[in-house]
C-alpha cells in the first residue's frame, strides 16, 4: 500500500511543476486585467525553444531559452493587448494558433516527425537522506524544478498580498483608474504582469521537454496550457488556489496513468475519460456554485483607456 | 459602398501580409525558390492544377482539388458562422470544437444506428448532429444566464470535457466498432450508405452535398440577421444588452436562441465531416475545426457572407496545403497563414494607424478610438 501512495506522489510530483507554472502565469496576467487563453500557445513556444536550445548548450540554459521564448510571444500579447487595445482573448486565441502551425512547421522542416534529437534532462536530484524514509522517497529523484514549483506559488503569494508591488497589480486588475491617479502606470504593471506570465508559461513548456521529457514532440502541451487555466479558475485566481488546484490535477493524473498500467479492470467500470474530464467539470461546477459571487478581477478583459470612466 | 470597402479592407490586407510573412518564413528557414514553389504548389493544390490541365491532363486535375477546397470550406464555414452567430448575441463561442465533437458523434451514430431511406437518414442525421451540439452549447448559455459564468471560460472547459467523454471513452468503449470483441479498432461504426452524403461530381471529385448546404445556410443566417426581426433583436441584445431589455426584447431568450443556433452550426460541421468524407467518428476530429472557426470569423469580420469568402479561401488553402508536402513543408502550413492573418486583424490599429497618413493638427473632434468593433464584450 505504501508503495502505491510513494509511486503515485512521485508520479505526481513527475507532472505537477509544468502545470503549476503555467497556471501561476495565467494567474499573474489575470490579476492584472489581462485574459490570458495563449498559454497554450506560450507553453509549446517555450518547450520548442527549450529543446532546441538544449541540443547545443547546457540544458539549464535551454530553460532560460524556454522562459524568454514564453516571453516573446506574451509580448506580442501585451503589445497588441496594453498598447493597442485589441480583444485580449482574440489576441491570446491568434497566439495559439500561430504557435501550434508554427511549431509544427519548424518541427518537422528542421528534425522531422519524430521531435526533437533527445537532449539530455535536467539533472535529477537524488537526495540522500531522503531515498532512505519511506513515502519522502517520493521527493528524491525529481529535477530541481519540482522543487521550484514547491515553492514558488508561496513566493508569489508573498509577492502579491504582502508587497506594494503585489497590491498595485492586484489593484489594477481590479480599478485600474483609481491606480492611475495614485500616478502609478497602469501600462507598466500591465506590461510587467503579462511578461511575467509569459516567462511562467514558457517555464512550464521548457519543463515539458526538459524535465518530463527529453525532447519536444509534435503534440506538447496537448492541451496542457487549457487545463492550466482551469486550474487558476478553480484555484479562484490566487497563487495558493492554483497551487492546490495543480496539485489536485496532477494527482488524478497520476492516479489515471497509475489505474491504466496497474489496474486496467478498473477502467472498465470507470473510464479513463471519466477521469480526464473531471478537471474541467470540476471547474464547471465551481464555476456554477459559486455564482454571481466571482472571483475574477473587477477589470479583466477591459482595455485601460486613461479617457474612459 | 465607401463604407463598405473600409470595413473589408483590414482583413484583405491582413491576409495578404500573412501571405507574404509566411513566405519569407519559408525563405528564410529554406530558400526563396522553395517558398515560390510552395506557394506555387498550395495554388494549384486548392484551385485547380491549371498549368496541367492545359498541357492536356483530364478535368479531374481540376475538379479534384477545387472539391477538396470545398469539402474543407464548408467545415469552415460551419464553425465561422457558429462563432459569427455568438458574436451577435455578445458571446465569444470558443467551444466551436466541442459542439462539433459532439455533432459528429451523434451524426456517426444516428447513420450507423437508423435504418431509413436516404432522403430521411441524412436529414435526421444532420438534425441529430444539430441538436447534439446545440444542447452542448446550451450549458455553456444556461451557465451564463443563471449563474454569470463567463462563456469563454466555460466553453473551453466544455470543448475538454467533449474531448475527454468522446475520444476517451464513447469512441474507444461503448460506441466503437465492434465493441465487446478483440478488434482493435478506434473510431464507431461505419454509416450505413443510406446516410452518406451524396458526391455531386461522381468520379470527378469528392465534392459533397454538405458545400451547397453550408453555402445555403451561411445565406439563411444572413437573410435572418439583417431581414428578420428575430435576427434584429438578437444584435440589438449584442450591442447593447440592458438598452435591448429597455426595449422589450427577451434578452435571455434571445441569448438562449443564439448560442443554441450557434452550437447547432458547428453540429453540423461535425455532421458534413462524418457523412460527407469520414463515413464513421475516426476517434478524433482531426484538426481543430472549432479554433479555426474563430479565425475564419473574424478575418470575416463578422459578417455572413464575410465569413463565406473568408471559408471559401482557407479552404483553397488548406486543400492546397497537402502538395506543399511534396516541397516538404508540413501540410499544416495554411494553418499559420490564417493564424497570422487572425493575429494581424487583431493587431490591425497597429498598422492602420501606421498607414494612416499624419495630419497636422486635426482640428475635427477626435473619434474614440475603436478598440475592436466587431467583439462585442459579454
Amino acid at each position: 500500500m505504501l508503495e502505491i501512495i510513494e509511486a503515485l506522489l512521485s508520479s505526481t510530483l513527475e507532472y505537477f511543476p509544468s502545470l503549476l507554472f503555467a497556471a501561476l502565469g495565467a494567474t499573474l496576467c489575470e490579476r492584472s486585467g489581462v485574459v490570458n487563453v495563449g498559454v497554450e500557445g506560450m507553453m509549446r513556444a517555450g518547450a520548442f525553444c527549450a529543446a532546441v536550445a538544449a541540443i547545443t548548450f547546457p540544458t539549464p540554459v535551454g530553460v532560460l531559452m524556454g522562459m524568454a521564448a514564453g516571453a516573446g510571444m506574451a509580448a506580442i500579447h501585451g503589445y497588441l493587448c496594453i498598447r493597442w487595445r485589441s480583444d485580449q482573448v482574440v489576441s491570446g486565441m491568434a497566439i495559439n494558433l500561430v504557435a501550434l502551425a508554427g511549431g509544427t512547421y519548424l518541427l518537422e522542416s528542421l528534425y522531422g516527425p519524430n521531435g526533437t534529437p533527445p537532449i539530455h534532462q535536467l539533472t535529477r536530484w537524488h537526495l540522500p537522506g531522503l531515498s532512505e524514509v519511506p513515502l519522502l522517497r517520493a521527493f528524491s529523484g525529481h529535477s530541481a524544478l519540482t522543487w521550484i514549483a514547491l515553492v514558488l506559488p508561496f513566493v508569489f503569494h508573498g509577492l502579491l498580498y504582502r508587497t506594494p508591488l503585489g497590491l498595485r497589480l492586484r489593484a489594477v486588475g481590479e480599478k485600474p483608474h483609481a491606480v492611475a491617479t495614485l500616478g502609478l502606470s497602469v501600462t507598466g504593471l500591465r506590461w510587467l504582469a503579462v511578461l511575467g506570465s509569459g516567462m511562467l508559461a514558457g517555464l512550464g513548456g521548457a519543463t515539458l521537454s526538459t524535465a518530463v521529457l527529453d525532447r519536444f514532440e509534435q503534440h506538447t502541451p496537448a492541451g496542457l496550457g487549457f487545463m492550466a487555466l482551469a486550474a487558476m479558475v478553480f484555484g479562484r485566481w490566487t497563487p495558493l488556489g492554483a497551487f492546490l488546484a495543480a496539485l489536485f490535477f496532477a494527482t488524478g493524473n497520476a492516479l489515471r496513468i497509475g489505474l491504466a498500467s496497474s489496474a486496467p479492470g478498473l477502467l472498465e467500470v470507470v473510464p479513463q475519460g471519466f477521469l480526464l474530464a473531471l478537471p474541467y467539470v470540476l471547474t464547471l461546477a465551481v464555476l456554477a456554485f459559486q455564482g454571481q459571487r466571482t472571483h475574477a478581477p473587477a477589470a479583466l478583459g477591459t482595455p485601460y483607456e486613461q479617457e474612459s470612466r | 459602398m465607401g463604407e463598405r470597402l473600409r470595413a473589408v479592407l483590414p482583413s484583405v490586407f491582413s491576409v495578404l501580409l500573412a501571405l507574404a510573412v509566411c513566405w519569407v518564413f519559408i525563405a528564410l528557414t529554406r530558400d526563396a525558390e522553395t517558398a515560390t514553389g510552395a506557394y506555387l504548389q498550395m495554388l494549384r493544390g486548392g484551385l485547380g492544377d491549371w498549368p496541367q490541365y492545359f498541357e492536356g491532363g483530364r478535368l479531374a486535375v481540376l475538379t479534384r482539388p477545387l472539391g477538396e477546397a470545398a469539402i474543407k470550406a464548408a467545415l469552415l464555414l460551419l464553425t465561422g458562422l457558429s462563432v459569427t452567430v455568438a458574436f451577435k448575441v455578445g458571446l465569444f463561442n470558443i467551444g466551436a470544437q466541442g459542439q462539433m465533437l459532439v455533432g459528429a458523434l451523434a451524426a456517426a451514430v444516428a447513420g450507423a444506428q437508423l435504418q431509413l431511406p436516404a432522403v430521411l437518414h441524412i436529414p435526421v442525421a444532420v438534425l441529430a448532429a444539430c441538436v447534439a451540439g446545440g444542447l452542448w452549447a446550451l450549458i455553456a448559455a444556461a451557465l451564463k444566464l443563471s449563474r454569470g459564468v463567463h462563456e469563454v471560460i466555460s466553453t473551453i472547459m466544455l470543448n475538454w470535457v467533449a474531448v475527454s467523454l468522446v475520444d476517451n471513452w464513447l469512441s474507444v468503449g461503448p460506441l466503437r466498432a465492434g465493441a465487446g470483441t478483440h478488434l482493435s479498432t478506434t473510431g464507431t461504426a461505419e454509416i450505413a450508405a443510406s446516410a452518406q452524403l451524396p458526391r455531386l461530381l461522381g468520379e470527378m471529385s469528392r465534392l459533397h452535398l454538405g458545400f451547397p448546404l453550408a453555402l445555403a445556410v451561411a445565406l439563411a443566417i444572413w437573410v435572418w440577421l439583417s431581414r428578420l426581426r428575430s435576427g434584429f433583436e438578437t444584435r440589438a441584445v449584442g450591442l447593447g444588452a440592458e438598452a435591448a431589455r429597455a426595449a422589450g426584447i427577451p434578452v435571455v431568450r434571445r441569448t438562449a436562441q443564439a448560442m443554441g443556433l450557434a452550437g447547432a452550426l458547428a453540429g453540423m460541421a461535425g455532421a458534413v465531416l462524418v457523412l460527407g468524407t469520414e463515413y464513421r467518428y475516426p476517434g478524433g476530429l482531426g484538426a481543430p475545426y472549432g479554433f479555426d472557426g474563430i479565425a475564419i470569423s473574424l478575418i470575416g469580420g463578422n459578417h455572413p457572407l464575410g465569413v463565406a469568402l473568408s471559408a471559401l479561401f482557407f479552404g483553397a488553402l488548406r486543400a492546397g496545403g497537402t502538395r506543399m508536402q511534396l516541397l516538404g513543408v508540413h501540410k499544416s502550413y495554411p494553418e499559420l497563414i490564417q493564424g497570422l492573418a487572425l493575429l494581424f486583424v487583431a493587431g490591425r490599429m497597429v498598422w492602420l494607424s501606421l498607414l494612416r497618413p499624419r495630419k497636422v493638427a486635426p482640428m475635427a473632434p477626435t473619434r474614440q478610438p475603436e478598440a475592436s468593433p466587431e467583439v462585442p464584450r459579454a
